[in-house]
């Protein structure tokens, strides 16, 4: 009974993870004993502070240090204001095929105000990337595998369900814990290390 | 067997004391079952407390709930603690009506960390906000009373 719960333990981040996600959209080792699920909208603002500002630290703390396997999921809003965040979330997930999820991602938060208003997606994606890499993720773009990898996502959430966005959804030791406050990275991590430590 | 109207009133009272201060002190027990980071996330969530104050609360708030429970269920200050109830209950509704009214999709942080603020929280903690107010009014209804 010990050896099938400790296996389940062991198991329970790639069974979380689920063979959807490909490795473009993933970080760090997938063996880590916590798995971190961020479900993110390019056009939302909190999530620009949190690819911006918390990221780069939860990265060197606990990808980095192989204590977290980080997978990136899309959940672009379906309102009105937020009209860009599905085409965004599909040139994102075409480029992950790639493996300029992190280049476009980065490209898209920054001017993030910018295409949210003009809906020049496309044009912002395709300043990061070569000429041939624009055309490969225009086509993947169309791909419906691409389009049912977001989709599954944002199914994906809604099962949680992800209330408000950025939400990181916290497996560890089989056990699920969404977290979307962000304001205070420290809280974060004091809460991360506290489960870390059990 | 017959039960006069005061009788009535009197039971009724003991039983709303036993559920609010249940309801109270359970509260209180999720919240510290719970990694405290968790309820200061929730309170951090509602944007009308800093930092600091949102995890000060989230150490001391909940040991006060089960106080308050306690002082319900055995009638101890029976008029400070039901005048706290409500107060607090008030000021529990207000803030889920700013957060909805703001557009907030966030945990109400009521009853443990995840769960959205919805009709169900409004009609529970507003079920519980006339429950209070009724036990207050009988608590200083009964003051008044010449002994």
């Amino acid at each position: 009974m010990k050896i099938l719960a400790l296996s389940l333990a062991m198991l329970a981040p790639c069974l979380a993870a689920g063979p959807d996600v490909g490795k473009g959209r993933t970080m760090g080792n997938p063996a880590a004993p916590m798995l971190l699920e961020l479900y993110s909208d390019f056009v939302c603002p909190g999530c620009k502070h949190l690819h911006e500002n918390v990221l780069p630290a939860i990265v060197r703390d606990y990808v980095s240090t192989g204590k977290a396997y980080l997978v990136f999921r899309e959940f672009p809003l379906n309102i009105p204001a937020h009209v860009h965040a599905r085409p965004a979330a599909v040139l994102a997930v075409a480029a992950a095929r790639i493996g300029k999820y992190q280049t476009v991602s980065d490209a898209l938060f920054r001017s993030q105000q910018a295409w949210g208003l003009s809906g020049k997606v496309w044009e912002t994606v395709a300043g990061v990337l070569t000429p041939v890499e624009q055309k490969t993720v225009q086509a993947l773009a169309r791909d419906p595998g691409v389009l049912a990898e977001v989709q599954r996502d944002v199914d994906r959430g809604m099962k949680i369900p992800v209330s408000q966005t950025p939400t990181i959804m916290i497996t560890y030791k089989l056990k699920q814990q969404p977290w979307a406050q962000f304001a205070d990275y420290g809280l974060f991590r004091s809460y991360i290390d506290g489960l870390l430590k059990k | 067997m017959v039960f006069s109207k005061n009788r009535i009133v009197q039971i009724a009272v003991v039983v709303l004391r036993f559920a609010m201060g249940g309801a109270f002190a359970y509260a209180g027990y999720v919240k510290l079952a719970e990694p405290w980071q968790l309820f200061a996330a929730n309170i951090a969530d509602y944007e009308v407390v800093p930092m600091w104050a949102a995890k000060f609360l989230a150490h001391t708030f909940p040991w006060f709930e089960v106080l308050l429970g306690a002082l319900l269920i055995t009638g101890r200050w029976f008029r400070t603690s039901t005048a706290a109830t409500s107060l607090l209950l008030l000021v529990f509704v207000g803030l889920m009506v700013h957060a909805k009214v703001g557009g907030k999709n966030i945990n109400c942080g009521c009853f443990g960390s995840d769960e959205p603020i919805s009709w169900k929280t409004f009609v529970r903690d507003g079920s519980m906000l006339a429950v209070s107010l009724y036990l207050t009014a009988m608590a200083f209804r009964n003051r008044r009373k010449p002994a």
